[in-house]
């Protein structure tokens, strides 16, 4: 059996980051990607968070990325059955460089991530999936892949939301649907101008658009429209449980062409062509999803390690990604130094991670997932947000109502007690 | 007894995207392969090396890319490299190619087969097999579907679509090959790893005395644009058996199906 | 309503490679489970549907690998793996 010091399953941002920061230490780290090339299985919403991670690269490694363009303009829109009602926001700040996000395509992104990863020494073979994992005596000892054996000191699964891997080396069990959910998308492309002119951008800026209400007809989730380059990625996440429960039952199909054809939608992309249609499970548990990050000869980053967080008004993962992936490098690194790849020894890897921003994010917003699995901000405050603006901007026949009595007459006391609630539940945002 | 196979760098045809206004491909960051009917040759000479010995020089030409694109075909068994990098070399006519691939084959040294894919996955003219033996005066198998090495001689069957033919010449030979020759490997991880280690011979056009500036043009691309697909959105909805029967003699009149 | 012509559509822009080997089997005997049933209509491909005899079949051209039907009905239902190394869809956006 062949051996090497670390196998990395899965050429994503996790795995590239562990196998780029291993690289620039010394190691030969092996990754084995299933996709044609690194980024082949790979799908974002799509924008990433640079302030977290930059540090992490060389000075000019964020420079040389092929991003997509600044996101400086954010858009949150809560949609009812028939009206929209959405909220605007740009500030100096986010508009200057260096930009704290960018919207981002993954396969760009990966391939050149890919081929930085090999630059600076490490090994990546694509069009090779892993088959299992290889245990002797409780320990992870290698990986197989098309029905070869491969050895190594430690095995760092960056296989995703799923982690297979994980699962096979009995640090995870399957996922559950009420701790996850499926996001969709499609690319659609459209001339550098008409983004800009539609979204109202100055030329090479970006928008993120947010939507939740009518969109998921009640069920968990909203909607996404991210501003690339030459095109738009628009879609919409949804919890898998709901996807599943929901009354009556509705396919993701209908559900993202319904918002398509949308009239605060359907003018953005129209003219468009679009090139692609993807589909990713979302790890949604938070910080009470993540379970045990290392074992004997192995670590978990990145999605495989539910490291995913929604806020809501942010929804972040591949910065989480990243860092687990620059921290498990380092966590092999001091137990190269110890040649012990116990899980005693690579529990600096949690440790490391607590320190960072990564567990301390998901822990902060460890309540995130219960305050927003609520259906009230899926259908009634998008409809309330509707129904008081309607009658604020409405001028009718009768004489026109003071602004006071016009929008206390949508709270009566079972408004103002629900309200009260999710205000209650919401404080420990 | 040792073998080469010419191979051809080519983009992922499965990837490629039709510019909908200009019916253009879209080849930009398409990754670049090896033929599939090219793995099928490198596929015969490593079988003919497992079985016989020898070793298996692979020849190529084409852009810098090669030096990366040409693991693949070293992971599969092949022992090295001769490889002729220019940029004008992607793309380049069968005239061009053959030159430049008959030159770099002076460098290999003693060899029994010259292998190649029967015609490139991208442009298919077949033709690079054919010019390759006119320019080394070597004997030529074409559409071979199997081979066989005994004796100092080769024999090969042919398949010319409606007959088989067997047929017997002496070595060196060149001979191209069918898909239907055998089913390539997927090279092991391990494989692939070792690839980057073979040996590899770069060389640039002018390094075989070769100057592509200097070859008559003997072909100019006018158009490369997509077919129009125009569906005929007919559709039969009757019960099943009236469906069918309509669809057939729909498609029969079409001569989309035979009348057997 | 979206019809599976458009879901069609939808899926052919992308780029699959074919693979030799399905990659979800559904388990003998869990056919007409609750689950399966409820994946026809969470499935962003529509690969699932149900026969005649009230069994749900998967249809993997056009399969995103996504992983909502594993997570959907856990491996006691689907006997569920990646496609081999490069085949399956290859995304060239992501």
């Amino acid at each position: 059996m062949e051996k090497f010091d670390v196998i990395i399953v899965g050429a994503g941002l996790a795995g590239l980051a562990t196998a780029y920061t291993l690289a620039k230490e010394g190691f030969e780290p092996l990754v084995l990607e299933r996709g044609d090339y690194a980024g082949a299985k790979n799908v974002t919403g799509g924008r990433i968070y640079l302030n977290p991670v930059r540090g992490m690269f060389p000075a000019d490694f964020w420079d040389k990325a092929p991003l997509e363009r600044p996101v400086t303009t954010e858009i949150i829109t809560m949609l009812s059955g028939d009206a929209a009602t959405s909220l605007r926001f740009r500030a100096a700040e986010f508009a200057a460089p260096p930009y704290q996000s960018y919207t981002v395509q993954r396969v760009k992104f990966d391939r050149w991530f890919g081929n930085q990863a090999t630059c600076a020494g490490a090994m990546l073979v694509t069009k090779s999936r892993v088959d299992d994992v290889i245990v002797d005596g409780g320990r992870v000892v290698g990986v197989v892949a098309g029905g070869e054996e491969l050895g190594a000191d430690v095995v760092v699964a960056c296989d995703g939301a799923l982690s297979l891997v994980a699962e096979k080396a009995g640090l995870r069990k399957p996922g559950q649907p009420q701790d996850y959910a499926v996001g969709f998308k499609q690319v659609v492309e459209l001339p550098e101008k008409a983004i800009e002119d539609r979204f109202g951008l100055p030329a090479g800026e970006g928008a993120a658009q947010l939507f939740m209400g009518a969109l998921t007809r009640g069920r968990f989730g909203g909607g996404f429209l991210y501003t690339n380059k030459a095109s738009v990625s628009l879609g919409m996440v949804v919890g898998i449980r709901d996807m599943m429960d929901g009354q009556p039952p509705v396919e993701p199909g209908v559900l993202l062409e319904e918002f398509k054809q949308r009239p605060e939608i359907a003018p953005l992309i129209e003219g468009g062509e679009a090139v692609e249609f993807s589909a990713h499970v979302i790890p949604e548990a938070g910080y009470n999803g993540v379970g045990k990050l290392a074992g004997d000869g192995i670590l978990l980053a990145g999605d495989a390690a539910g490291f995913s967080l929604n806020m809501g008004l942010t929804v972040r993962g591949m910065e989480f990604a990243i860092a687990s992936g620059v921290i498990a490098a380092q966590a092999i690194k001091r137990a190269a130094e110890k040649k012990d790849y116990s899980a005693g020894s690579l529990s600096a890897y949690r440790t490391l991670l607590g320190d960072s921003f990564v567990l301390k994010d998901l822990a902060t917003f460890r309540e995130a997932p219960h305050i927003l699995d609520n259906p009230r901000f899926f259908t009634y405050y998008p409809e309330l947000a509707g129904r008081i603006l309607r009658d604020i901007f409405s001028i009718g026949i009768q004489p026109k109502e003071r602004f006071g009595p016009t929008v206390r007459r949508h709270f009566g006391l079972a408004d103002i007690t629900g309200i009260l609630k999710d205000g209650w539940k919401g404080r420990k945002l | 007894m040792n073998s080469i196979v010419c191979v051809k760098q080519t983009v992922d045809l499965q990837q490629i995207r039709i510019r909908k206004e200009t019916r253009e491909p879209i080849m930009e960051n398409v990754p670049l392969t090896i033929g599939d009917i090219d793995k099928n040759a490198v596929e015969a000479a490593v079988r003919l090396k497992e079985s016989g010995g020898g070793k298996v020089t692979l020849v190529s030409a084409g852009s810098e890319d090669l030096e990366e694109t040409i693991k693949e075909g070293l992971a599969m068994g092949a022992d090295e490299a001769v490889l002729v990098v220019d940029r004008k070399l992607d793309g380049a006519e069968s005239f061009v190619v053959a030159t430049v691939l008959a030159k770099a084959i002076a460098k290999v040294g003693e060899y029994g087969l010259i292998l190649l894919g029967e015609g490139s996955a991208d442009n298919y003219s077949g033709q690079v097999g054919p010019r390759l033996a006119e320019l080394l005066d070597l004997p030529l198998v074409a559409f071979a579907r199997s081979i066989e090495v005994a004796g100092g001689k080769l024999k090969a069957v042919r398949n010319m679509d409606d007959c088989l033919e067997a047929v017997e010449c002496d070595l060196p030979a060149v001979v191209t090959v069918l898909s239907e020759i055998n089913e390539a490997r997927i090279p092991a991880v391990t494989q692939i790893l070792k690839a980057g280690r073979k040996p590899k011979e770069v060389l640039a056009p002018a390094d075989l005395g070769a100057d592509l500036a200097a070859l008559d043009q003997k072909v100019q691309t006018l158009a490369n644009i997509a077919p129009l697909q125009e569906r005929k959105q007919i559709m039969f909805k009757e019960d099943a058996d009236t469906a069918v029967a309509k669809l057939l003699s729909a498609l029969q009149a079409d001569g989309a199906v035979g009348r057997y | 309503m979206i019809k599976p012509k458009d879901m069609k559509a939808m899926l052919g822009v992308n780029v699959f490679k074919h693979s030799n080997k399905p990659h979800i089997k559904i388990v003998p005997g869990k056919e007409k489970d609750e689950r399966l049933l409820k994946i026809i209509y969470a499935c962003p491909a529509g690969l699932y549907s149900q026969n005649d005899d009230g069994e749900v079949t998967v249809n993997l051209d056009g399969c995103l690998e996504c992983g909502t039907c594993r997570i959907a009905c856990g491996p006691d239902v689907l006997d569920w793996y990646y496609p081999g190394g490069g085949s399956g869809v290859q995304f060239r956006c992501g």
